[in-house]
């Protein structure tokens, strides 16, 4: 009987193990590569006469704005074997694969008077299909860059998962001349510094200007009657009005809360600077922070409901957060150095920050809670970062070194990768990040 | 299902079934003695105990009489030969020998050769360098698992390296000429500016063994290039005869079309895994897409090429549908992508690969 039941154990497990041998091959890829996406971005094609620069124009945008992330590496169209010459022709994904292009996209342009329309479909080759539907955009030729932006938006969304941040603008600080002669005035361009316009003249100083959350309004610091006072500008008309101040006080660096109605900046009394609040519309400000330290540059969270800080109260120049209608706040950045500047990560989990170390300047991005602080540059002078508005580029001012130094806009991945120059007509300064344009 | 399989199960389940109830259906029974016994109480079996005889005394036991020890008749040897103590003499030293007259200076020769000058040789640098910090990887467009050094920029950027062959005109024999390919450089982690070089050395100097002798005259010879150094020997790998000792058992009752063969073996799986490695590129992924692990199936052609249209999410977690979809894109991406020849995986065990289930984890891509 014992021999029995040993046999049936031994069956049965047989049985068992043969059934494992008999599943799918299982294998675990932990490891992978980070490199460029090779995107294949042909003309588009004109469908009329007047459409025929456009398609080209069209195209280089789209491809600028890809390769411009790091993620996209655009494929060159001497390398191409076939050509898009109709946008309803079938596409011959073989030619695609055979140069390595992962995502191809096809698109027409027509242009009546002055309307434009682009349609496009974007192809994941290796698949043999299309990533999504096909989209049409149109506009005037004005703003044929916008729809341009916009494409590439939908690509890289497509693509990445993430939305993108091409149709979108920067408000920042144009200068020119030297250092100690510098003339500053409020200036707003594209997120690739095209179409730069001046919002304010040469006249006063200006500083720190920034977005509301909708995109309409500029807030900003100005020295025009001698004194530093807030400014809020309306981005369609470049109308401005000065905030409501107290007699004898500084105010400055100012930020408008996510609802657009509050806007929390410093105030300087004497040797005592404190974080206030003020309700936009009534002027009633109420007092955050009351301690005898320096407190300033605050930003609120997404949601607005924690506002971060810079304080120098513990004796050195750190980062701290606390509510939105004040109270405690808490301690977050404890490195070497100072840091400075914090900006709350449209995403909520990042902040980014200036830091000062050694004798270098660095932009930098932490958790909130302070953990898994990230350099990621370091030259003479890198200050004020602001964040795309998907929350993957950080924008920042560099100034080189010398009387003859110039300061211009960089960009930088969070992950430290693909750190390039913004091109500007002039110097830059201040940047501020707006949203995605509707 | 595959009718192996079915084949299988059946046998072994009517083999179970046999074995649980095959004692039921035995025709004949085997043959048996009978015995006749009586039923008897307690008080009888008592009885029939005291009625026995009584068991006798234990008898004494004579106690062991303790041995005597007999002389030993073994008689010690005497030494045949007496033993001296006396100390060695020691051996007299030689007397020294007169040392020659060392033999006067030769007479310099009238004819002045004078030595060229040497370059005072540069004094190698050992000293521990004062930044001894890692030294910092250069950065990279491309992060890979493993560091590339930049490749002959004629080569092609592919993942399998290889020489380009031409054929020479005077040649006999033709070869199917080829582009010398090379993996892209890489870097193995990501660079920022901020990572400024430590400025520790990337290899230091060894001190030379010996002082560096006078120049000599020598013949400048051209190394042989001819003898290639013989491969050392590769240890024999024994897996593949346990496994096959293990499919001969468990082989039986497969579709005889599919040559199953022993199960993959470490390497065999290790090189697919490094295969799909190379191809899955995580960079245009959204942070919630790292985050995501997919599990992804995929069907296979005895070729080694996947077969697309089955290519398929399987399960996914850690993030949300749509993080999910674009790491599952990334995924179908990596597994079409580097096969252009198909998988080398050994057609001879196509049963054992011809489905795979793929888990893409990027968790250690996040920290790159």
């Amino acid at each position: 009987m014992m021999f029995r039941l040993l046999l049936i154990v031994m069956v049965a497990f047989g049985v068992t193990s043969v059934a494992a041998q008999n599943g799918p091959l299982r294998i675990e890829i932990t490891e992978g590569v980070i490199e460029p996406l090779p995107v294949a971005i042909p003309n588009l094609v004109p469908e009329n006469a007047e459409a025929a620069a456009m398609g080209q124009q069209l195209s280089r945008v789209i491809a600028a704005d890809l390769a411009g992330t790091g993620l996209f590496r655009e494929i060159p169209a001497d390398a191409y074997i076939s050509q898009i010459t109709s946008f309803i022709a079938p596409v011959q994904y073989a030619d695609w694969k055979a140069i390595n292009a992962q995502a191809l996209v096809t698109g027409a342009v027509t242009v009546i008077g002055d309307q434009v329309t682009v349609k496009f479909r974007l192809h994941d080759v290796f698949s043999d299909t299309e990533l999504g539907e096909g989209l049409q955009f149109a506009g005037t030729t004005d703003g044929w860059r916008r729809i341009a932006h916009k494409v590439a938006d939908v690509v890289y969304s497509r693509i990445t998962g993430e939305t993108g941040y091409f149709d979108s603008r920067v408000v920042y600080v144009s200068e020119t001349g030297p250092k100690n002669e510098r003339r500053k005035r409020l200036a707003i361009m594209d997120y690739d510094g095209a179409n730069v316009q001046y919002l304010t003249g040469s006249e006063a100083i200006v500083l720190a200007p920034r977005f509301s959350a909708d995109g309409n309004r500029v807030l900003y610091t100005s020295y025009e009657t001698g004194f530093p006072r807030i400014y809020v500008l309306d981005v369609g008309s470049v109308q401005q009005r000065v905030l409501e101040s107290q007699q004898g006080t500084m105010s400055f660096a100012p930020r408008f809360a996510p609802n657009g109605q509050t806007v929390v900046y410093s105030l300087s009394q004497g040797a005592n600077t404190d974080i206030w609040a003020m309700d936009i519309n009534s002027g009633q400000s109420q007092r955050l922070t009351s301690a005898p330290s320096i407190e300033t540059a605050p930003s609120f969270s997404p949601d607005g409901s924690q506002i971060v800080f810079e304080s120098d109260r513990s004796g050195s120049q750190q980062l701290y957060i606390m509510p939105a209608g004040g109270g405690e706040a808490r301690r977050i950045s404890f490195g070497e150095g100072r840091y400075g500047t914090p900006v709350w990560s449209p995403r909520g989990d990042l902040i980014a920050f200036t830091k000062q170390s050694k004798g270098r300047f660095h932009i930098g991005v932490m958790r909130i809670d302070g953990s898994e602080e990230r350099l990621l540059t370091a030259s003479f002078l890198d200050e004020g970062p602001t964040w795309s508005p998907n929350g993957r580029v950080i924008m920042f001012a560099r100034e080189t070194q010398g009387a003859a130094g110039r300061s211009t806009l960089y960009s930088v991945d969070i992950t430290g990768r693909n750190l390039r120059p913004v091109r500007t007509p002039e110097g830059g300064s201040d940047p501020s990040w707006g949203p995605l344009q509707r | 299902m595959h009718v192996g399989q079915v084949i299988s199960g059946a046998a072994h389940v009517g083999l179970i079934g046999w074995l649980i109830l095959g004692g039921s259906f035995q025709s004949e029974p085997l043959p048996f003695e009978v015995t006749e016994v009586s039923v008897i109480s307690t008080d009888a079996f008592e009885a029939l105990l005291s009625a026995g005889p009584e068991p006798a005394a234990p008898t004494e036991v004579a106690l062991p009489q303790e041995p005597q020890v007999l002389p030993d008749p073994i008689e010690t040897p005497t030494p045949d030969t007496e033993v001296t103590s006396e100390q060695p003499q020691p051996t007299p030293e030689p007397e020294p020998e007169t040392l020659p007259e060392p033999p006067a200076p030769e007479p310099e020769p009238e004819v002045v050769d004078e030595a060229p000058s040497l370059p005072t040789p540069e004094t190698p640098q050992i000293d521990a360098p004062e930044v001894a910090d890692t030294p910092v990887p250069e950065a990279s467009d491309r992060v890979a698992p493993d560091v590339v050094e930049a490749p002959d920029p004629d080569a092609t950027p592919d993942v399998v390296e290889q020489e380009a062959v031409t054929n020479d005109d005077g040649g006999e024999t033709q070869a199917e000429e080829q582009e010398a390919t090379a993996p892209e450089e890489a870097s193995d982690q990501i660079v920022t500016e901020a990572e400024e070089p430590s400025g520790a050395p990337q290899s230091s100097l060894r001190p030379p063994s010996r002082r560096p002798s006078a120049p000599t005259r020598t013949t400048q010879t051209t190394p042989d290039t001819t003898s290639d150094p013989q491969p050392a020997a590769q240890p024999e790998d024994t897996s593949d005869a346990v496994e096959d000792a293990l499919a001969g058992i468990l082989g039986g009752g497969e579709d005889e079309t599919v040559p199953q063969g022993p199960p993959l073996s470490n390497g065999e799986k290790e090189a697919l895994r490094v295969a799909v490695s190379s191809c899955w590129n995580v960079g245009s992924l959204s942070t919630e897409a790292l985050g995501t692990t997919v599990v992804v199936g995929v069907d296979m052609e005895q070729s080694g090429k996947p077969v697309v249209a089955s290519i398929r999410l399987l399960s996914s977690s850690g993030g949300s549908q749509s993080a999910a979809n674009q790491a599952f894109e990334a995924a179908r991406r990596a597994i079409i992508r580097c096969t252009r020849d198909g998988y080398s995986l050994p057609a001879e065990k196509y049963g054992q690969w011809k489905e795979i289930e793929m888990t893409f984890n990027p968790e250690r891509m996040r920290i790159k």
